[in-house]
């Protein structure tokens, strides 16, 4: 293993003193299981806050955000490390565009991810859309054709733009209750997760406020609405995906291209063939045989036969 | 024509005086040109605010709302009437469903639309999104196909969540202003809309703010963050856009089925038989013919010419 030169993470000294204390605590956890590099890949629709959310992370304006624009069709990777503990984030494209899922953006993806080990997915969406549809679904269904089934389990939600207002009638908590509930159905559904697969520790959904408008407690941390630390609160949960047992995503060739579709029961071909010319092929042979036997011939062939010893 | 039981326009004393004022003035302004009617078509994606904003106007909950669901599959017509004026507002489903514009929908609303003439589209998103797409592109296809071309001569685009944040680095009316930009240019896309079209008089974009939480100014009136009393504001806007000179589309069945492709080009079918059997049927026949002239016969064909002279 070369030894590279991973920038130092000096964006977390932005952050405010008790933030840091918190996130270099549980860094220190996970260096305590033998843990000292975390591989994070943030997967989404477009414009949802893929971006803004690893930056937002990492603390300084590592990869290119624009309110109006999909950023190039190419993932990024930032890497950065911090007492002896080394961040990973990959930053990929939105795959939906124009209402299908772009699977040529999902190819130059798994490219990217080819021989890295995939530690934990955030899927990101807003918390402040109102619809879910089959389109949310082909996402799901896209990154788990991809990457496997066992990706969600070391899968978060993450909720975008949480410091809204809710609709009139709905309090926040019922609002964000539901947005996950909806979510989540499709989660289900697209990954094609059955009940028992999860067995009670279910994908957890963690809220995140990018904007520099996000309120503040007094040690000067960004919080939700309900008062949480956000930024600690993402990175532990994260911490508590990959403590959960499950195991990394190691994307290797076999993955990205799928099992070898010219290799599928290529045994079994000689057996066909014999079956076909024992069962089926003599069997009309030998049919073809007694018609011929059995017909009776016309004059101009009885002719033509008898014919053929007489001279013209 | 029977006259109905129209609702009398109660929800306009829901609002503070001054903007009942001004309404009252702007449907007085179009009486005194002879408009005694308007009928309004609100249109868009699913879950951008359509029946939020036919609320809002109509100043009560004459429409079913939900943050999660689409409302059922059909659209609704809400009238009120006032002081000798009055106001069909049509509320239509999302036509946009799982990344596809929902066709069936879109017939459903063509039916329901038979014989009625429309005055003004409303065509509705949000302010706060951050992508467009070839999905918007066909919706405003789809709206142009149905209707025809002339509908975006009375149209407004209309932008709910008015009162958002906007994004780090914009300030709130630059972002309005990409965004007003960025959807009007695939309207003008899907539409097919050449610029001499309009001649200047590009289609107007409108704010709108339906949550409870809308800032207020000192005379009570819901404001957007520029400080303009939006109610009114949206009303003036529909009154400039029917005195524009552009004439309302009449939704007949003619429009409604397009032209009967049974009858197309039904008037060419001889003339093409007649090409057919003149240069391309005789010429292969007597193609055949010569070629039949000319080959050589194999023995056994001539041996039973000549046999069939022969007794056996």
């Amino acid at each position: 293993m070369a030894s590279q030169l991973i920038r130092e993470w000096s964006g977390i000294q932005q952050f405010p003193l008790a933030t840091q204390t918190k996130l270099l605590e549980l860094l220190g956890k996970l260096k305590q299981e033998n843990v000292n590099s975390l591989t994070i890949l943030v997967m989404g629709k477009g414009g949802v806050g893929k971006s803004s959310t690893v930056n937002s992370i990492i603390g300084e304006r590592a990869v290119a955000v624009s309110a109006f624009q999909s950023e190039g069709p190419r993932p990024v990777m930032v890497s950065r490390s911090r007492a002896g503990f080394t961040l990973n984030f990959i930053d990929t494209p939105g795959i939906v565009e124009g209402g299908y899922v772009n699977d040529q953006a999902l190819e130059i993806i798994k490219r990217f991810l080819l021989n890295k080990t995939i530690d934990v997915l955030l899927y990101v969406d807003r918390l402040d859309a109102y619809r879910v549809d089959n389109l949310d679904r082909q996402v799901v269904k896209a990154i788990t054709d991809s990457f496997g089934k066992g990706i969600w389990s070391r899968g978060l939600v993450v909720l975008t733009h949480a410091q809204l207002s809710p609709p009139d009638c709905l309090n926040y908590e019922d609002f964000f209750s539901k947005r996950s509930e909806a979510l989540l159905k499709v989660v289900r559904l697209g990954a094609r997760i059955r009940k028992q697969d999860f067995k009670g520790s279910a994908i957890p959904v963690v809220l995140v406020e990018n904007s520099g408008r996000c309120n503040k407690n007094d040690s000067d941390e960004k919080i939700l609405p309900d008062g949480t630390a956000w930024i600690p609160n993402l990175v532990k949960t994260i911490t508590d995906v990959v403590s959960n047992g499950s195991k990394a995503i190691l994307v290797d060739k076999k993955l990205i291209e799928g099992p070898n579709p010219n290799d599928r029961g290529k045994i079994l071909i000689p057996f066909i063939l014999a079956f076909q010319y024992f069962f089926v092929i003599k069997r009309i042979q030998h049919a073809i045989k007694d018609d011929i036997a059995k017909e009776s011939r016309p004059l101009w062939e009885l002719r033509d036969t008898g014919l053929a010893n007489r001279k013209f």
